[in-house]
């Protein structure tokens, strides 16, 4: 029987988000910054917010790529240093550098980045899924989007987000 | 989905708290059988908890819990007499009804989660030999079967039947289950009703039963449980009256207190808001500070003090209340122990009373929650290990009934929990040999043990005094237990004791979890703050008051040897600063174990608000979390437990090392660094050709600041600095002063390029660590082999 109440509840919880889903645009937003040589992209709803860089205190028992935490607002925040992430050597920030607050989910964390570039908008069909070469569980590549004059890395945020140590 | 998890929450929250009473009421109903409200009160709760399940599915709950109600129901009718015998029945299905629940609470169902036959064929045969079913049972049997009937037989509907009909037969069955409570409440009162002549009948069989019982030998036990009865009713009307009143509002107006269920989360969420106006409260006053110094005198500082004074004021006092709102009676906790006193007195052919004291003492929900096991494995001890048989106490001259005794008091910012039993006592030697042949511990550190540190033996994993391993205890896992438990509430267990004299275990805990007080050290460039609960008090030392032992760090403290770990090895803090004279030590302690924690500086002591670090984050060695001071900034929040873990681990490195310096390969002239410091450009250049012959890697800083930045990024490692005296923002004496505070550059040769020629000059240069002292101008030559002389080159370019 709880099975079957289950089912009910469930179905219903369906048709009343189901309108919702119809709504959506085909358009996928995304926020380009530099790391490195390279350009990367994020979908735009999985930033919270752009911060200049403040203060950090260092975390002890981490991987070098986690800098530490600061503190947003009231709320302590992990910040992880993208440049170390990727395996390139570190380099001085310069007054550039900005840190990208993402969040997926419960969870949220300060990613470093040499520079912002701009916003971006793709349509869905214009985005691949990545390369067979750097796709599967761990990747954090979640697609490829193809400009008229350059192809974009979108990055999987949920796998930035997760704590690989 | 959701929804169904509701109502499961709901039925689980209900049915833990009905039990919650249960177990009291049933060992008091032991000693007063007769008392029909006691017999009621717990019959319902069998035939709430069997009424939910049936409609939630749980088909073996719901016959044990029928099974039990039946029992119940003739008992309360008078047809039967809980005789001790049929007590331990009905308890253990009670027992089995808790287990399930919890069962259902981990796995979301009853299925494969107890063999419930056994009893339920004692319970049956309990029914049916207790007496013939009477004519009377017409009020309450026919009620649950109507119900279990009804619920069978829908159950059969539903797998053909469209999901719309579904949804109609679920809205029939709640308005059922709703006529039910109603028809259930109309037969509360009239049970009320009926108690004037209910009583009449009960004496009588009372009487005609009376004899029965002296078939059974065990019936001088039943007393035991006598003398709880006391603080029992003591604690009765307090807790009893809030439940009730929350639960069955309609019940009687006369007890109604004003109080409302609240949920948890939101009163986790008003700790957490509350939380952040404490940050406010100490940023606020932080300013303060800052600008009373600004503006020393000014009139206006007056009416700030005094609003910043005021806000501080409300918001300690708000956090108080808040806190007060979390706060639940340790009766809470305490309610379970008379039963299992009971049982274990009853098992170990014991007898043993138990004392309890300060139920009404208050302390966070979490807490109460966490301290239940480590009281029971405290208790099933004393009850195993320390009350003695009784041949023993007589023989001792000791009055039969061993006593336990259960306090509760507040102490500053603790509640502690005394368990105190009048046994045997523990024994410092026999602990440490025990400790010795089972190989917890060596020879040698028992020899240097003392009696207190003896008594905590008890704690280490797989230590045991029991001769044999008893159902009730022996296995050396229980007070493991304690220790942990205790450990993650960061409280602190001492004991006490004394052989065939008593053994008392105090347990001190902190009152409240999310808001503590901390004391903040320092170690090189960074702070930490550690909860004072955990400290026991801080000492200044002189390095050479460190002793090493056995490739471990100890000093001696008054009477006692405490081991030392530096917070900075703990938390991979690099020592650039040359340790001082004299340092600090903050004694922690922690469940019954202590280390000392040298530190640089002692900051001081500040209210702080635990924030978690995230799932990223979470769990790291050592950190408990973080929190957020006046400043804005972050400071971590010290793990002590892991803290003492981690010291255990640590590889044996003296406490006051030498930072050794990676020796670098040299092969070839330009291996060699060289940093020029001068703010002329000029100067610079004449420097960097008169050396250029040499081939050594030339680094040039325009001022003294500059130079100890690339100094401090430590990209290059230097083997010598030429070094001018008068330059802007940092000259050459205070730069070399801030070198030489670096232990690793404690002989990295200075050399000083000054026109500065007096004597005087000369003698700062050497006082502030200047090698060699060159005068301008010079020959290119002479540089060159001065460079070379300090920088130990000897191959050619």
């Amino acid at each position: 029987m709880s099975d079957k109440m289950k089912n009910i509840i469930d179905n219903q919880k369906k048709q009343q988000d189901e309108p919702d889903i119809t709504n959506l645009d085909d358009v996928m937003q995304l926020v380009g910054f530099v790391v490195g040589d390279e350009e990367y992209t994020v979908p735009i709803l999985t930033i919270q917010e752009i911060i200049k860089p403040i203060e950090y205190t260092r975390v002890p028992q981490t991987p070098d790529y986690v800098l530490g935490v600061f503190n947003l607002r009231g709320s302590v925040i992990p910040l992880i240093d993208l440049r170390m992430k990727f395996g390139l050597p570190s380099a001085k920030q310069t007054d550039e550098a900005r840190y990208i607050v993402m969040k997926s989910g419960d969870e949220v964390a300060g990613f470093v980045i040499d520079r912002l570039t701009e916003a971006i908008r793709l349509k869905k069909s214009d985005i691949d899924p990545a390369p067979e070469t750097a796709s599967g569980e761990k990747s954090i590549i979640e697609g490829v989007g193809k400009q008229a004059d350059r192809i974009l890395t979108i990055l999987k945020v949920d796998t930035l987000l997760e704590r690989d140590f | 989905m959701d929804e169904f998890q509701e109502i499961l929450q709901d039925f689980l929250v209900e049915s833990f708290e009905l039990i919650e009473q249960l177990d009291q009421d049933l060992v008091e109903l032991e000693n007063t059988p007769e008392d029909l409200e006691l017999l009621n009160r717990i019959f319902r709760v069998a035939h709430t908890v069997k009424g939910a399940s049936s409609f939630l599915n749980f088909d073996i709950l719901t016959r044990l819990t029928h099974h039990m109600e039946d029992v119940l129901n003739r008992a309360r009718k008078g047809e039967l007499v809980l005789t001790p015998d049929i007590m331990d029945v009905v308890l253990k299905s009670i027992d089995m009804m808790k287990a399930m629940l919890h069962f259902i609470r981990d796995n979301g169902t009853d299925e494969g989660s107890e063999d419930i036959e056994d009893v339920v064929v004692k319970l049956d045969a309990i029914t049916s030999g207790g007496g013939s079913p009477s004519a009377a049972s017409s009020e309450a049997p026919p009620e649950p079967e109507i119900q279990e009937a009804s619920v069978e037989e829908e159950e059969v509907d539903y797998s053909d039947m469209s999901e719309g009909e579904i949804e109609n037969e679920i809205e029939r069955l709640l308005q059922m289950r709703q006529d039910e409570d109603k028809a259930r409440r109309v037969a509360k009162i009239e049970a009320g009703e009926a108690v004037p002549d209910a009583p009449q009948i009960i004496d009588e069989v009372v009487k005609e039963e009376a004899p029965a019982p002296k078939e059974e030998p065990e019936v001088e036990v039943a007393p035991t449980p006598s003398p709880t009865p006391s603080p029992v009713v003591e604690k009765k009307p307090e807790p009893s009256v809030k439940k009730e009143v929350a639960k069955a509002p309609a019940k009687s107006a006369a007890s109604v207190e004003q109080t409302i269920r609240v949920d948890v989360r939101r009163l986790d969420h008003l700790m957490n808001l509350i939380g952040e106006l404490v940050l406010g409260k100490n940023r606020l006053i932080k300013i303060n500070d800052d600008v009373e110094e600004r503006y020393e005198g000014e009139e206006f500082l007056e009416e700030l003090n005094q609003v910043v004074s005021i806000v501080s004021l409300v918001t300690t006092d708000l956090q108080i209340a808040v806190m007060k709102t979390r706060m639940l009676p340790i009766g809470k906790v305490f309610n379970k122990f008379p039963r299992m006193i009971r049982d274990l007195s009853r098992e170990l052919g014991k007898k043993i009373e138990l004392e309890i004291g300060g139920e009404e003492t208050e302390l966070d929900k979490s807490i109460v929650e966490e301290i239940g096991d480590p009281l029971v494995h405290i208790i099933r001890n004393s009850c195993d290990h320390g009350v003695e048989p009784i041949a023993d106490r007589i023989a001792k001259g000791k009055s039969e009934t061993g006593t336990i005794g259960l306090k509760a008091y507040n102490e500053g910012n603790h509640i502690v929990i005394e368990i105190t039993d009048d046994g045997k006592g523990l024994d410092a030697s026999a602990l440490k040999d025990i400790a010795v042949s089972k190989n917890v511990i060596s020879e040698k550190e028992a020899d240097n043990m003392g009696d207190k540190e003896a008594y905590t033996l008890i704690f280490r994993p797989g230590f045991s005094t029991a001769k044999t391993v008893t159902n009730v205890s022996g296995r050396g896992v229980g007070m493991d237990v304690v220790k942990t438990n205790i450990e993650k509430l960061n409280g602190i267990i001492d004991i006490d004791s004394e052989v065939d004299g008593y053994t008392k275990i105090k347990l001190k805990i902190p009152l409240t979890l999310a808001i503590i007080q901390a004391l903040l050290v320092g170690v090189q460039e960074e702070y930490y703050a550690i909860p004072l609960a955990s400290v026991l008090e801080t000492v200044r030392i002189s390095t050479n008051e460190v002793y090493t032992v056995e490739n471990r760090s100890v000093m001696r403290l008054r009477d006692e040897v405490l081991p030392l770990v530096h917070l900075a090895d703990i938390f991979e803090v690099d020592r650039v600063f040359d340790g001082a004279e004299h340092t600090y030590v903050v004694v922690l302690g922690l469940a019954e174990s202590k280390i000392g924690v040298i530190v640089d500086t002692l900051v001081g002591q500040e209210e702080i608000v635990i924030k978690s670090m995230g799932e990223y984050l979470k769990g790291m060695d050592g950190v408990a979390g973080a929190t957020i001071r006046g400043d804005g900034g972050v400071t971590l929040i010290v793990d002590v437990a892991a803290l003492m873990q981690m010291a255990k681990s640590l590889k044996a490195k003296p406490a006051i090392a030498q930072a050794a310096s990676v020796a670098k390969v040299r092969e070839k002239p330009s291996d060699y660094y060289v940093m020029i410091v001068d703010d002329s450009k000029t100067d610079r250049s004449i420097m960097r050709n008169a050396l250029k012959p040499l081939g050594v890697t030339l680094v040039e800083a325009a001022d003294g600041l500059e130079a100890l930045n690339i100094l401090k990024s430590g990209e290059h490692q230097f083997d010598a600095m030429l070094v001018d005296i008068e330059m802007p923002r940092m000259d050459g004496y205070s730069l070399a002063g801030e070198i030489k505070k670096y232990n690793k550059y404690k002989n990295l040769p200075l050399i000083a390029v000054t026109s500065r020629t007096t004597k005087a000059d000369r003698m700062r240069g050497v006082e502030v660590g200047m090698v060699e002292y060159i005068t301008k101008p010079y020959s290119p030559e002479y540089l060159m082999n001065v460079v070379k002389r300090n920088i130990n080159l000897t191959m050619e370019a």
